[in-house]
C-alpha cells in the first residue's frame, strides 16, 4: 500500500474549517447590523459596504475555494496511487495563499476593495502584490496537482481527476481574466462582460466542478457502492465544458448588453439542464442501491442533501435567466438565496461531508462524535431551509411589489403607483423575511461551531489507531 | 513517498502522458476559447455602443469640461468655488448680454460681444475677460447707463432692477482662471444658432455639432485674509491674479478638478461598497424606467456607451437601496445629499443605509447639524452627478421629454420595438 503524504491536505483544509467560522460569523453579523437592526455599530470601518466583502471573499475564498484545493491534494493522490509530486512546492503554495488571504479578505474594511464583483482582493496593499502572489500560489497547486496526475500509477483517469484537470485549467484562465485582464479591457461593458464571464465561472467552472470531483469521490468511497454509471459521468463532463463558459451575460438580462448576448446567454443557461441531471441522476441512482447508508452515515446525508441542493440551484439559475422569469427576480433577495443555495447548500455540504470522511483517514483516529454530527447535520439543514426560504419568498415579493409599478397604460398611470407604494416601502415590507434570514444563519453558525469542536476534539484529543482499522 | 520514488514517478511522465490526458486537456481549452471568443471578444466589434460615445455633448463634458473645471471643496464659512481654467485657442467663450448685464469694450473686441435680444451666439477661442469698467471705458460705461435709463422710462418699465455694465478686454495672456459663480452640474451647451469667430478651427471639437464654452468669464482673483482662522485667501474682484494650475492645485488654495474628483468619487464607491447595495442601471423593464423618471417623463433605459468613460462599472446585483443610473437628474441638490450621507434615515425614513460621517468633517461650526463636507463628499457627490446627466446635451435633454428612444412612446405601447 503507497504512503500519502497528507500534510499539504492538513495545511489547507485545517485552517479552512477556522475561516469558514469566521467568515459565517460575519455573514450573521451582516445580517443583524444592517438589517435588523440597521447600521446599530456604525462608522467608516464596520459599515455594510466595508464589511460584506469580508463575509464572501472568507467564505468564497478562505473557505470553499481552499478546502476544495485541501480535498483535491487528499484524494488526487489516492486517485493516482503515488503521493503528492513535491511537497515542498505545496508547503510555499499553501503559505503564500494563506498570507495573501489573510491580508487580503480582511483589508476591505481599511478601504481596499478593487470594485469587481469577486475579484475584490486588493492589488497591492502596501509594497505587497497581494493578486499576484494569491496567482502565483494557484499555479504552484495547479502544477503539483498536474504533475501528480501525469506521473501517476493507475493508468486509468477517474472522473473526479478530469474534473480536477477541468478546474485547474479554467480556474487558470478565469482568475487572469476576472483579476488582471479587466484592467486593459475597453471602459464599459467590455470590462462588465468580462466580469460576469469571471463571476460565472466562478462559481460554475471552479466551485462546480471541485464539488462534483468531491462528490465522485466520496461517495462511493463513503457509500462502499460503485458509481451507478460511467457513461452519464462523461455525459456530465463534457457537458459543463461546453455549456457553462457561454452563460455570464445571463447576469445582466434586461441590461444595457447587447440583446443577442443576453439571448445566447439565455440559451445556454437552459441547456445547463443537461450536465445537471446527467449528474444528479448518477448520484442518486448510486445512493439507490442502498438507502440505508444515508441514514446511518452523517456524510453521506450531507452528500445526499447537497445534491438535492445542486438540483434546486440549477433548477433555479436557467429559470432566472428566462427573460420574464427575471423580470420579478432578478436585484431582489431571491438573488442572494441563489448564490447561497449553490455556495452554501450544494458545495459546502459537499465539502463537509469530504471532511467527515478524510479527517479521521488523515489523523487515523475515528471522529470524536458521531451524536455531534448528527446535531451538525440537523442544524445546518434546518437553518439552511429557514434562511434560504425566508430569502426566496421575501425576494419573490419584493420582486412583484416592484412589479407592481407596471400596472397601467400610460405613463402618469405608472408613476402613480410609484408614488403609492415608493421604493423605500417595499424595503420596509421586506424586513419580517429579513429576520427570519438573521435566525437562520444565526442556527447554520451554531451547527458549524459543532463541527469545528467535533473536528478539533477528534484531531487532537483522540488517539491514534493503526491505520488498518481507520480503513 | 521518498524521494527515490518520486524520480522513478517522473521517469513515467512520457508514458503516462498518453492519449487520453492529451485528449482531456486538448479539449477542455477547445471548448473553452470557442466561448471566450464569441462572447468576450467578439461583442465589441459587432456591437458599435459598446465603443461609441452616446453624443458629443459627452465626449466634450468627460474630455473637455472636467478636466478644466476646478473646484475648492472645503470652504470654511463661504460656499464651494468653481474656477475654470481657460486657455488661448481651446476654451470656447461667449459674452452674452442680458436683461441685467450689458458689455462695453475698445472697437477692436466688439465684434465678440452677443448683444441683447440677439438670437445668434456669438463664440470665441481668443481669451478674453470680463471686469468692471476701468480707465477710459468708465466714461463710456456711464454714457450706456444713461442712455438705458432713458430708454426705461420712455417704456415705462416698472422693473427696478439695476443694469451691470462690464468691461471686456483682452487681458493678453495664454491660459488665465475665471470664476464661475454659478458653477452647476450641467455646462453652459449651445447646439444651434452660434458662430465661432475665428478664422480657422483651432480644436476639432469645435466642429462638432453643438459646443461647450464658458460664458462671461471674470477673472478668479484672490486676496489673502486673516481675519478668519482657517481660510488664508478669499477671492476678491481687486486681488491678486492666480499665476497657474499649480498655484492653484496647491494645498493653499486646495482645487481638485472635476475629472479629478469624479475619479475620486469611482473609487470611493467602490470601496465604500456602494455597488452592493445599488444598481447603476436603468433596465428596459417599465419598473425600472418609471422607478427612475421624473415627473412627466420616464428615464431612457441605460445604454452600454454611457459607461465607455468609467474605470469601473457597477451594474450591480441588489436593489437594497435604489437605483443610481439617473440619480443626478432626480436628485440633483447637493444638500440633499449632504443630508442624506450624514443621516440617510433623515431624508429618507425607513432606509437602512449606513451613516457615512467619514465624509464630513467635525467641525463645531455645523450646519443644521451637518459635519462640513470634505474631499470625500465632493468626490462621490461629483460622481453621482454624471449619472443620467450625460446622454445628450441639456437641450435635448430626456427630462424635457426629448428622449431620442422615446421610452415614454414605447411603454404606453405608441411606439413598437423594433
Amino acid at each position: 500500500m503507497t504512503a500519502y503524504d497528507d500534510r499539504p491536505a492538513k495545511l489547507f483544509i485545517y485552517p479552512s474549517i477556522f475561516f469558514m467560522l469566521i467568515g459565517m460569523f460575519v455573514g450573521v453579523f451582516l445580517a443583524f447590523n444592517s438589517f435588523i437592526f440597521p447600521d446599530y455599530f456604525s462608522g467608516e470601518h464596520i459599515h455594510f459596504g466595508r464589511v460584506r466583502p469580508v463575509h464572501v471573499s472568507t467564505v468564497t475564498l478562505s473557505w470553499l475555494l481552499s478546502v476544495d484545493v485541501g480535498l483535491m491534494f487528499y484524494f488526487v493522490p489516492r486517485l493516482c496511487g503515488i503521493s503528492i509530486w513535491s511537497a515542498p512546492l505545496a508547503f510555499v503554495g499553501a503559505g503564500l495563499w494563506w498570507c495573501t488571504l489573510l491580508l487580503g479578505t480582511n483589508s476591505f474594511p481599511w478601504g481596499t476593495n478593487w470594485g469587481w464583483e469577486y475579484a475584490e482582493l486588493p492589488m497591492w496593499i502596501s509594497w505587497i502584490p497581494i493578486k499576484f502572489f494569491f496567482g502565483i500560489s494557484w499555479v504552484f497547486i495547479a502544477v503539483n496537482l498536474f504533475m501528480t496526475i501525469f506521473c501517476r500509477r493507475f493508468e486509468k483517469l477517474y472522473v473526479s481527476l478530469w474534473y480536477c484537470m477541468g478546474t485547474l485549467i479554467w480556474t487558470t484562465f478565469t482568475v487572469f481574466v476576472g483579476n488582471f485582464a479587466l484592467d486593459w479591457l475597453p471602459g464599459g461593458m467590455s470590462k462588465v462582460n468580462a466580469s460576469w464571464f469571471y463571476v460565472h465561472n466562478l462559481v460554475g467552472l471552479i466551485y462546480t466542478p471541485m464539488g462534483l470531483a468531491i462528490v465522485y469521490y466520496f461517495l462511493p468511497k463513503l457509500a462502499n457502492i460503485p458509481i451507478y454509471s460511467h457513461r452519464l459521468s462523461m455525459i456530465g463532463f463534457w457537458s459543463i465544458a461546453f455549456i457553462y463558459a457561454w452563460i455570464g451575460t445571463h447576469h445582466q438580462i434586461h441590461g444595457p448588453m447587447s440583446q443577442w448576448l443576453q439571448t445566447t446567454s439565455i440559451v445556454f443557461s437552459i441547456w445547463l439542464f443537461i450536465p445537471v441531471w446527467t449528474v444528479v441522476h448518477n448520484f442518486m441512482a448510486t445512493i439507490q442501491r442502498d438507502w440505508r447508508k444515508y441514514v446511518e452515515s452523517v456524510p453521506i446525508r450531507f452528500l445526499i442533501m447537497g445534491v438535492i441542493f445542486y438540483l434546486i440551484t440549477c433548477v433555479q439559475g436557467p429559470l432566472m435567466a428566462l427573460r420574464n422569469v427575471n423580470e420579478i427576480t432578478s436585484k431582489t433577495d431571491w438573488v442572494i438565496g441563489h448564490s447561497h443555495i449553490s455556495l452554501y447548500g450544494a458545495f459546502t455540504f459537499f465539502a463537509i461531508a469530504g471532511i467527515y470522511q478524510a479527517v479521521p483517514v488523515m489523523s487515523q483516529k475515528p471522529l470524536w462524535s458521531n451524536k455531534l454530527a448528527e446535531w451538525h447535520f440537523s442544524l445546518n439543514l434546518w437553518g439552511s431551509l429557514l434562511f434560504l426560504l425566508s430569502l426566496w419568498i421575501g425576494g419573490f415579493l419584493q420582486g412583484l411589489m416592484w412589479a407592481n409599478w407596471a400596472d397601467g397604460s400610460s405613463y402618469a398611470e405608472f408613476h402613480d403607483n410609484l408614488m403609492r407604494l415608493p421604493f423605500l416601502q417595499t424595503i420596509a415590507n421586506t424586513r419580517e423575511w429579513w429576520i427570519l434570514r438573521g435566525i437562520g444563519g444565526l442556527i447554520i453558525l451554531v451547527g458549524n461551531f459543532l463541527f469545528a469542536i467535533n473536528i478539533y476534539n477528534t484531531v487532537v484529543l483522540k488517539k491514534a489507531l493503526s491505520p488498518v482499522q481507520v480503513e | 513517498m521518498n524521494a527515490s520514488k518520486n524520480r522513478s514517478s517522473f521517469a513515467r511522465f512520457m508514458h503516462s502522458f498518453e492519449k487520453s490526458t492529451l485528449f482531456l486537456i486538448l479539449g477542455i481549452i477547445l471548448l473553452f476559447s470557442t466561448s471566450i471568443s464569441v462572447i468576450l471578444i467578439a461583442p465589441r466589434y459587432i456591437d458599435s455602443t459598446w465603443t461609441t460615445p452616446s453624443s458629443p455633448y459627452q465626449v466634450q463634458m468627460y474630455e473637455i469640461a472636467d478636466p478644466h473645471l476646478y473646484m475648492r471643496s472645503i470652504s470654511e464659512g463661504s460656499e464651494l468655488q468653481y474656477v475654470h481654467h481657460l486657455k488661448k485657442n481651446s476654451t470656447l467663450l461667449a459674452f452674452k448680454e442680458s436683461e441685467h448685464l450689458r458689455f462695453v469694450a475698445p472697437p477692436l473686441l466688439e465684434k465678440y460681444i452677443t448683444r441683447y435680444q440677439e438670437p445668434k451666439l456669438l463664440l470665441t477661442s481668443q481669451l478674453l475677460l470680463v471686469r468692471e469698467p476701468e480707465g477710459k471705458m468708465v466714461e463710456e460705461a456711464e454714457a450706456m447707463r444713461k442712455n438705458l435709463e432713458s430708454q426705461k422710462k420712455e417704456q415705462e418699465n416698472k422693473t427696478k432692477t439695476e443694469i451691470q455694465i462690464a468691461e471686456l478686454y483682452d487681458p493678453q495672456v495664454e491660459e488665465a482662471f475665471s470664476i464661475d459663480p454659478e458653477g452647476g452640474i450641467i455646462q453652459e451647451w449651445v447646439d444651434e444658432n452660434f458662430t465661432i469667430l475665428d478664422d480657422e478651427v483651432k480644436q476639432p471639437y469645435h466642429e462638432n455639432y453643438g459646443v461647450i464654452y464658458v460664458q462671461n468669464p471674470k477673472e478668479f482673483r484672490i486676496t489673502p485674509d486673516e481675519s478668519e482662522k482657517n481660510t488664508h485667501w478669499r477671492y476678491d474682484p481687486a486681488g491678486k491674479a492666480v499665476q497657474d494650475l499649480e498655484e492653484l492645485t496647491s494645498p493653499s488654495l486646495g482645487f481638485y478638478s472635476r475629472r479629478e474628483l469624479i475619479e475620486m468619487g469611482e473609487h470611493i464607491y467602490a470601496i465604500e461598497g456602494c455597488w452592493y447595495c445599488h444598481t447603476d442601471q436603468t433596465r428596459t423593464l417599465i419598473e425600472d424606467v418609471v422607478l427612475n423618471g421624473s415627473d412627466s417623463y420616464p428615464a431612457p433605459p441605460s445604454s452600454a456607451n454611457e459607461f465607455i468613460y468609467q474605470k469601473i462599472t457597477f451594474p450591480g446585483t441588489r436593489r437594497i437601496g435604489p437605483d443610481v443610473s439617473r440619480v443626478g437628474v432626480k436628485r440633483p441638490s447637493r444638500e440633499w445629499h449632504m443630508s442624506h450621507f450624514w443621516a440617510p434615515t433623515k431624508t429618507s425614513e425607513g432606509s437602512v443605509m449606513p451613516a457615512f460621517p467619514h465624509f464630513f468633517d467635525r467641525d463645531s461650526k455645523q450646519k443644521n447639524g451637518v459635519g462640513v463636507p470634505n474631499n470625500r463628499f465632493e468626490a462621490i457627490y461629483q460622481y453621482m452627478m454624471t449619472k443620467g446627466t450625460r446622454i445628450t446635451a441639456p437641450t435635448q435633454a430626456w427630462w424635457l421629454g426629448k428622449d431620442p428612444i422615446q421610452t415614454k412612446e414605447i411603454i404606453e405601447g405608441q411606439k413598437k420595438l423594433q
